[in-house]
């Protein structure tokens, strides 16, 4: 992995809630256009992890280090500023707007020149062309980016939500358990978008999910986290599913020495 | 029929569901003053005391106020929040206006005398009750982002607070004497032709609907207020400083309140500790009538205003027909009862 550029270090991390340790010192590479797998039980400490890296709370210690720059993302627009999307399960769309609405939550055009950026008037017939023209380049398939986000399938809103972030994620693309939600068909379909992206656009992809089949299949690197612990970095073709889920579980030890 | 940008129909068939749903209070408002222009004449010995340009007037009139308050509940509700201190700071901003004109008539300037009556003071005393608000919505805000109290509980609260501060400061008793030139003004009429004149206070409500109204459906003010009202987090996460917008939402509220209390000011000649009781609710009637969801994500400012309007048609028939006053509690009671009905059967038609 030498012979790639590193796009974020992530250095001896540490998250505590009052007494409750939920991350100790976890350090680890992202390079540029791979596809990492963050996995680990419930409260291994991803998604503590995914929050800090996407601004939503800050580490107790340790550092991140961004292109070669130590970075500190203080609210979610600070790590949006830097190019790193998050697809949130649960948070991903707001069911109540529109499509375009949705993919431009946060960063509105404005029309009336000056007067309308003050007033905040909403260049929504523009918002709307960019959509339909971002998501069509990505094959997202949807009827209309005036659709109401409550009357799409599980598996439309997903692929929105990710349209949304590669719209807008020039750099890095954290998704949260991106086909738990989904069908068979639906997650094949995300899994495939996933890989184009990854293929053809070269954008870098932490990916958290409990399915090992999808893990082992998608990913390059395997990180595990056990007990806030990174337990382990393992490069897909030196690996089983069989030896990530003893790392998971704590039936094989840790590699990575504590430091 | 809009075609969308993939040429397919963006509008689906609407279900007679969903239309009454959508339009039902509308129909409402139209059966109201039909059934109130056929039976006011029966019921009254012939006289139509309905239909005349005169209390239609007053129907609009008794409407404005509520309808102001209403504009700024319906962007709290739609954000997921509610004001019950809509009333209060409606006294507190009368009172204090009232004494501010009553008190301070002169103010000096580098040796200078300038006399505060007049347009002046009249300018003055609309701006302190416009502050007051601002200042008790801004505090609900801050009650609600930095000390986490749910909007219930936050406003509850200031609810006792700025009722009880009017109390203390006007001892309890109304506040006359102010400036002539105010109530002139914000109670005045403005002549349309011979026999119609239009109350400032309606003007005053038809731009404050219209311009937010506006803002709700044209601009980031809007689209966040449901975006935050839909999913507080996902906004977040979407880069929105939340806490920020809502501080401004409570203070638009009560910016909003402030005008009302103004324009209540004006209309009763005094300011009194106890005005604007129960105001909270016909707000929060006219705004739930109007389809704006109680848990959030969705507003209407038109829908609000329709609501404002059934509320004053309600009370001026029950006014024609010689209804005790006491009784009006009770009906605007089960509207909302009624409306939150109208809400829930809305929310199953929209599911499909």
């Amino acid at each position: 992995m030498n012979n790639l550029e590193k796009l974020l270090t992530i250095d001896h991390i540490s998250k505590a809630y009052g007494a409750v340790q939920a991350l100790k010192s976890v350090s680890f590479d992202l390079f540029r256009g791979e596809i990492v797998a963050l996995v680990g039980d419930n409260g291994a400490g991803k998604s503590t992890l995914v929050k800090i890296l996407s601004g939503l709370i800050q580490p107790t210690s340790g550092n991140l280090i961004f292109k070669g720059r130590p970075v500190h993302f203080r609210t979610p627009a600070d790590a949006l500023a830097y190019g790193i999307e998050t697809v949130y399960q649960h948070l991903a769309l707001v069911e109540q707007l529109d499509v375009a609405d949705n993919v431009y939550l946060g960063r509105e055009t404005y029309r009336w020149g000056a007067v309308g950026r003050w007033l905040g008037v909403l260049d929504r017939r523009h918002m709307r062309e960019q959509t339909a023209t971002a998501l069509s380049q990505l094959h997202i398939k949807i009827p209309a980016p005036t659709l109401p986000v409550s009357s799409m399938s599980g598996g439309q809103r997903q692929a929105v939500a990710i349209g949304r972030a590669v719209t807008w994620g020039r750099e890095l693309l954290i998704l949260d358990e991106p086909t738990a939600a989904l069908g068979v068909e639906e997650t094949e379909q995300v899994l495939q978008m996933i890989e184009k992206l990854r293929d053809q656009q070269g954008i870098s992809m932490l990916i958290i999910s409990h399915n090992m089949q999808d893990v082992y299949r998608i990913a390059d690197r395997i990180v595990v986290l056990r007990q806030g612990r990174h337990v382990a970095t393992i490069n897909k073709p030196d690996t089983s599913p069989q030896e990530i889920v003893a790392y998971i579980t704590g039936a094989k030890e840790a590699q990575v020495a504590p430091v | 029929m809009s075609a969308s940008a993939t040429g397919l129909p963006t509008t689906r068939r609407t279900s007679p569901g969903e239309f009454f749903a959508q339009y039902g209070i509308v129909l409402v408002l139209v059966v109201l003053v039909v059934s109130m222009t056929i039976l006011s004449p029966i019921l009254r010995e012939g006289q139509q005391l309905f239909l005349t340009p005169r209390n239609l007037i007053q129907v609009l009139l008794q409407a404005a106020i509520n309808a102001i308050i209403a504009v700024g509940m319906t962007y709290v509700i739609t954000s997921g929040g509610i004001d019950l201190s809509v009333g209060s700071i409606v006294a507190l901003c009368g009172v204090l206006s009232a004494m501010v004109m009553r008190d301070v008539n002169t103010f000096n300037l580098f040796g200078l005398t300038f006399s505060l009556d007049g347009p002046i003071g009249a300018v003055m005393g609309f701006g302190v009750a416009v502050g007051v608000g601002t200042l008790c919505g801004f505090a609900n805000g801050l009650l609600i982002t930095r000390l986490n109290l749910s909007p219930f509980i936050a406003t509850l609260g200031t609810m006792g607070i700025f009722r009880g501060i009017a109390l203390v400061i006007s001892e309890g008793r109304s506040i006359y004497g102010f400036d002539q030139e105010f109530k002139n003004f914000f109670a005045g009429r403005i002549p349309i032709n011979e026999t119609l004149e239009l109350p400032i206070a309606v003007i005053i409500a038809i731009l404050i609907a219209i311009v937010f109204w506006f803002f709700l459906t044209q601009t980031r003010l809007g689209k966040y207020t449901i975006a935050i009202g839909g999913s507080e987090e996902t906004a977040r996460v979407a880069g929105i400083s939340v806490q920020r917008h809502k501080v401004g939402l409570y203070a638009l509220c009560g910016f909003l309140t402030g005008i009302a209390g103004a324009l209540l000011l004006a209309r009763l000649n005094s300011g009194d500790p106890t005005f604007g009781g129960l105001f909270e609710l016909n707000a929060i009637a006219a705004v739930v009538m109007g389809g704006t969801r109680l848990s959030g994500g969705q507003g209407s400012i038109s829908g609000t205003i329709v609501g404002a309007l059934i509320i004053s048609l309600v009370q001026n028939a029950m006014n024609i027909f010689n209804v005790p006053s006491y009784w009006q509690q009770v009906v605007i009671g089960t509207v909302i009862v009624f409306a939150v009905v109208l809400d829930q059967q809305r929310r199953r038609a929209s599911r499909y």
